[in-house]
């Protein structure tokens, strides 16, 4: 039996069969995420069901029927009853409990049948969302009572016509959910992954190392090698679950989240092939994180120190990530492609939005790959040092 | 020839600013051994004797390949084991309390883990688990988890999954370190017997009554060098060990 096998199981079973670990590294991940986008998405829900549902409360003073007509025609609203001073209305509009208020001057419609120019004064707090709703649909019935207005007074109303318009919203809805997948999920693959090896990374070398567990296994006649290898298969797996875990927690958020009427989001846009890309870009990030973060463990005298020495890498990753989303679409030069971290992120958004080449993806897969091996080379080389294993 | 020789080995540490501080000096390297030579025989217990930091450790490390010497050889069976490593670990059981055993697994796990590491196929494997296991009465918490279990008990696993692959050559520090007068007992009954068993023994101590039940020959190594060595007889002639042992101490001081 290969002894990097030997290893690799006494890891894996070191973690499934702890139910402290079991606990944190493969449940917590995803119901975490999956409740706190699940409450995200119901806090926006909530928000946005208010403002649709609300039914502003409008004080008016000598409003005529023609724009009450109109307003109504735009919102189900509420007249408050009873009269006010000035100063108590705009105290009841700034404390919220009137939406708008709507002055218009005594005799209004008279004054503007004669063609005086009455007044008109509406109040409404541009801090409160159901305020600037209501003084919208005040707005547009106002307007519409002065286009009304306009047309009377001209000889000629046809000459009001000047133009026939029509809109026509244009866009490939395939196209859009695309976007929306390559602005977030990139960054969130990228973050879970690396918090995946962060969970049991640092204590599968530093930890063997602090507690003195490191040398007894460097004592048995087994190749550093096989050592590394075994450690680092192992955690690409366990890292794996655990970001699998997390991707769960946010698929079953998602519909919550994005409001997608508690339906998942459409995934039948991407096809076999693009799953499959997506698939060997995330196991090959995985193998590069888990080395990445296997080499600075093995430098780190503890776990504690180990994971000092990860966080600056996670927050470059995470800076990447975040970048990527505010991002216009993924970049098709070459070179970029190679970057480690960056190459990843960039493809992935690629193959989501369904821009990117054969040659960029296997640039991305070899670079990651060979950014891997240089770190497995230089872990094998750690285990073999007697500084980095038993420097104190 | 003999079975087991270390020649002239020289080891140097560099320090970090934390060992410099603890260490009281400002020197940025410090020689833990510096010419050491020894040799054991099958069916012999030499013991390495002196105080902390007098070089046991690196010395023991160094026979265990754990650590490389600077310069010197050391030869299991005429094999160099600075260039045939594994093949030296496939002989060698190095014990200290500085190794320790994973406290999430059961003594049970651990010997399998280590015996399939070692490479001892599972009919030996059983039969040394039952003889082991047996003699240091671990049957009894054989599927209790490490974690779980008082030190003598751990120190007990310790030296079971050591003695896993039935190696010739045992190399223990400070083997009775923080035990029991019970456990201790065990731990230097069964090195004796492992001595009658054929096997050569180092062990490394700063107790006198150790060395003076258990060893065929002694070292007493100070400041990195052997000062004296030889049977127990030869080494403290018609005085008591500790007056030689403290003599010596004296004269290294002296020299220093």
């Amino acid at each position: 039996m290969h002894k990097w096998w030997v290893i690799f199981k006494k890891e894996i079973f070191r973690v499934v069969t702890d139910r402290r670990l079991v606990l944190t590294v493969f449940v917590l991940p995803g119901l975490a995420i999956f409740l706190v986008y699940f409450m995200i998405g119901t806090v926006i829900g909530g928000q946005i069901t208010s403002e649709e549902t609300h039914e502003p409360t409008l004080y008016t003073e000598h409003m005529p029927a023609a724009i009450e007509e109109r307003l109504e025609e735009r919102v189900d609203y509420t007249l408050y009853e009873g009269d006010l001073e000035r100063s108590e209305l705009e105290s009841m509009i700034e404390e919220e409990t009137i939406d708008a208020g709507l002055i218009f001057e005594e005799d209004f419609l008279s004054h503007v049948e004669s063609g005086a120019v009455p007044s008109v004064e509406v109040l409404y707090n541009p801090a409160a969302t159901h305020s600037s709703n209501a003084f919208n649909h005040v707005n547009g019935a106002l307007s519409a009572y002065h286009e009304s207005i306009i047309i009377d007074r001209l000889d000629a109303p046809e000459d009001y016509h000047v133009y026939d318009l029509s809109t026509r919203e244009l866009f490939d809805e395939r196209a859009v959910t695309a976007q929306g997948f390559a602005m977030i999920m990139p960054m969130l693959i990228i973050i879970f992954l690396f918090v995946g090896v962060m969970n049991i990374g640092p204590d599968a070398i530093a930890g063997e190392k602090e507690r003195g567990t490191m040398a007894t296994l460097l004592v048995t006649p087994t190749r550093r090698r096989n050592i590394a290898l075994g450690k680092v298969f192992s955690l690409v797996l366990l890292s794996f679950m655990s970001a699998l875990s997390s991707f769960i927690g946010l698929l079953l958020s998602l519909p919550r989240l994005m409001q997608f009427d508690d339906s998942l989001p459409e995934l039948s846009i991407y096809r076999f092939v693009d799953f499959l890309a997506i698939f060997v870009v995330i196991v090959s990030t995985v193998f590069f994180i888990v080395a990445l973060v296997s080499v600075l463990s093995a430098f780190a005298k503890s776990v504690k120190e180990a994971t000092t020495w990860i966080m600056p890498f996670y927050f470059i990753a995470l800076i990447i990530g975040i970048l990527n989303s505010f991002g216009a679409s993924a970049t098709q030069s070459f070179l970029p492609h190679l970057a480690p971290i960056y190459g990843p992120i960039n493809i992935l958004a690629g193959i989501l939005t369904f821009e990117y080449s054969v040659l960029n993806l296997a640039a991305v897969l070899l670079s990651t790959l060979l950014y891997t091996g240089v770190f497995i080379a230089a872990l094998n080389m750690m285990f073999n040092s007697e500084k980095v294993m038993f420097s104190k | 020839m003999h079975d087991l020789e270390v020649r002239d080995i020289r080891k140097t540490f560099t320090l970090s600013r934390k060992q410099r501080k603890i260490e009281k000096t400002d020197s940025k390297r410090k020689v833990a051994v510096r010419g050491l030579s020894f040799f054991v025989n099958r069916g012999e217990i030499y013991g390495l004797l002196g105080p902390n930091g007098a070089g046991k450790t690196t010395a023991l490390r160094s026979v265990a390949t754990l650590i490389n010497p600077d310069r010197g050889d050391i030869s299991i069976d005429g094999k160099s084991v600075l260039s045939h490593s594994l093949a030296a670990r496939r002989k060698i059981a190095f014990l200290t309390t500085e190794l320790k055993l994973d406290d999430f697994f059961t003594p049970n796990y651990l010997f399998d883990y280590f015996s399939t590491l070692h490479d001892v196929d599972e009919t030996m494997r059983e039969a040394r688990k039952k003889t082991l296991f047996s003699k240091f009465g671990i049957d009894r918490f054989a599927e209790v988890k490490v974690g779980d279990l008082s030190s003598g008990m751990k120190q007990k696993t310790s030296l079971a999954i050591s003695l896993v692959h039935d190696p010739d050559f045992v190399i223990f520090d400070e083997p009775t370190n923080g035990l029991d007068v019970l456990t201790a007992r065990t731990v230097t009954d069964y090195l004796w017997e492992l001595r009658n068993e054929g096997k050569a023994i180092i062990l490394s101590t700063h107790i006198l009554s150790v060395v003076e039940k258990l060893c065929d020959r002694v070292g007493i190594i100070l400041d990195g060098t052997i000062k004296r060595e030889g049977t127990l007889s030869e080494v403290r002639g018609d005085a008591d060990l500790e007056d030689v042992f403290f003599s010596l101490l004296e004269e290294s001081v002296h020299d220093a």
